[in-house]
């Protein structure tokens, strides 16, 4: 890949998938962003938690590139950020993003909206494609629905295909921005078991989430947000029982 | 005043022959003004500097113009200004192409703008070139948006192709006035007109606004 780091990397960032280093975005006067640094390791689960508009959702979209960098640097697998387009493409495809709306494309098929980025991104024949998205359809435990419209399918089906589709390219980390804030009640539980299932796999995932029980039980980090900062990042036993961060506190009382 | 059947049914052998210009007129204007639609169109989305600002102007310029004024326009004054005779046909069709695609370059538009973000966003995150997202996803979602529109301009279209018979163009509001300059029976003849009209018209209004209720929907 271009833009390999000119030094070689320290150690203990040897396995990091991806590395933020001071990434820092604006819109217009508002800071989303204010030099945040986090690093995620391979097979790491790290779930980012933290107040609405603290820029959890922003950190993600600046990882694969949907949000320019005002500053600092983004580095997914080796390949920098900010870089070539040929760069922002390489980030994208190594990137899995889960929408909180899911954003299925509603005028294909399940199986068109799983085969359509590694058929286009010639990562697959066709019939490879095919094969790969029955069998990533059957571990979301969807591929009775295969070839349904979006439509056609409630909320947290759309959202494990939307799952299957991030992993067709096979990306090197999973991110999910909410993934399940737009869900019924009872369709929160099939979503985040297909998650825990791929936790347990060992994929390598960052997740924006509201869902202190998921990340307590899933998450090896927890890293809270508050107005662009990044404020802690612990594991989850350490991050419940720290108590001396007021923000932190007040954030806990309310989401439990 | 007494309907005289036979100059009702009489009047259709020469209306329908007018209607043959009439659909001609109407899929050659629609040909090329969705041209010059689509072309305005990117100008606009993605052109910079003068190409967008071209496009801008001519979508300013003709959805401004009255059709009929630009059909004498360019029948009268063409000959003096490029030194060009043009046929009525040529001069109707050239007319109603560029009103219409002034008209169909903001539907084209409109199509494309209610894409949802999130979809185009879902494409770029997984790592799609330009090019993919574009012609898998964009256009593909923009022409069912687009497509009620698209025939309700159409049926607009084929209701103003008539005033091209102010300047000899043999299409079916023509041959009425020819007819009925002939035999007296305006009341017989303009209601065969409308009832032909109506019937090309119709399907197509209905089509559109089918169309439209099955894309509310089918979406979300």
């Amino acid at each position: 890949m271009s833009n390999a780091p000119d030094t070689p990397p320290d150690p203990s960032s040897e396995t990091a998938i991806v590395r933020c280093e001071n990434v820092r975005r604006r819109f217009g006067r508002f800071e989303a962003l204010r030099g945040v640094s986090l690093s995620v390791h391979r097979g790491q689960v790290v779930c980012v938690v933290g107040p609405s508009g603290s820029g959890k959702s922003t950190l993600l979209r600046t990882i694969n590139g949907l949000e320019a960098l005002d500053g600092g640097t983004v580095t997914v697998d080796g390949v920098r950020l900010p870089g070539t387009s040929k760069d922002v493409l390489a980030v994208r495809r190594m990137t899995g993003m889960v929408f909180q709306s899911f954003n299925l494309f509603p005028h294909l098929t399940v199986r068109r909206n799983v085969t359509l980025a590694p058929v286009r991104n010639k990562r697959l024949s066709p019939a490879a494609a095919d094969e790969l998205a029955e069998r990533l359809l059957r571990r979301v435990k969807i591929a009775d629905q295969i070839d349904k419209y979006p439509s056609q399918l409630s909320g947290g089906q759309q959202q494990r295909v939307a799952i299957a589709r991030a992993l067709a390219m096979e990306p090197r980390v999973l991110m999910f921005d909410e993934p399940t804030s737009a869900l019924d009640p009872e369709m929160v539980k099939e979503v985040l078991d297909v998650m825990r299932e791929l936790a347990h796999s060992g994929t390598t995932m960052l997740v924006v989430t509201h869902e202190m029980g998921f990340a307590r039980d899933v998450a090896d980090r927890i890293v809270f947000m508050v107005d662009g900062d990044l404020v802690c990042d612990l594991p989850p036993a350490a991050f419940f029982a720290r108590d001396d961060d007021p923000r932190l506190r007040a954030f806990l009382a309310q989401v439990d | 005043m007494v309907f005289d059947g036979a100059a009702f049914t009489d009047a259709f052998p020469l209306l329908v022959e007018g209607l043959w210009m009439t659909v001609l007129l109407v899929l050659a204007s629609l040909g090329i003004g969705a041209a010059i639609g689509l072309v305005a169109c990117i100008g606009q989305l993605l052109g910079r500097g003068a190409l967008n600002r071209l496009s801008r102007a001519y979508v300013s310029l003709f959805r401004g113009l009255p059709e009929t004024v630009l059909i004498f326009w360019i029948y009268f004054c063409g000959p003096f200004v490029f030194d060009i005779r043009l046929s009525a046909f040529a001069s109707g069709t050239i007319a109603l192409s560029l009103v219409g695609g002034s008209y169909l370059s903001e539907i084209f538009r409109a199509g494309v703008l209610a894409v949802p973000r999130g979809e185009i966003e879902a494409g770029r995150a997984l790592g799609l070139t330009f090019p993919v997202v574009a012609m898998d996803l964009v256009i593909p979602r923009a022409f069912r948006i687009m497509l009620p529109a698209f025939l309700g301009f159409m049926t607009i279209l084929i209701k103003n192709s008539g005033i091209t018979s102010a300047i000899g163009v043999t299409e079916m509001f023509y041959q009425g006035q020819i007819i009925a300059g002939d035999n007296f029976k305006h009341f017989e003849v303009f209601t065969a007109v409308g009832v032909l009209y109506f019937l090309i018209i119709f399907p197509l209004s209905m089509a559109s606004s089918g169309l439209e209720r099955r894309l509310a929907s089918a979406d979300r």
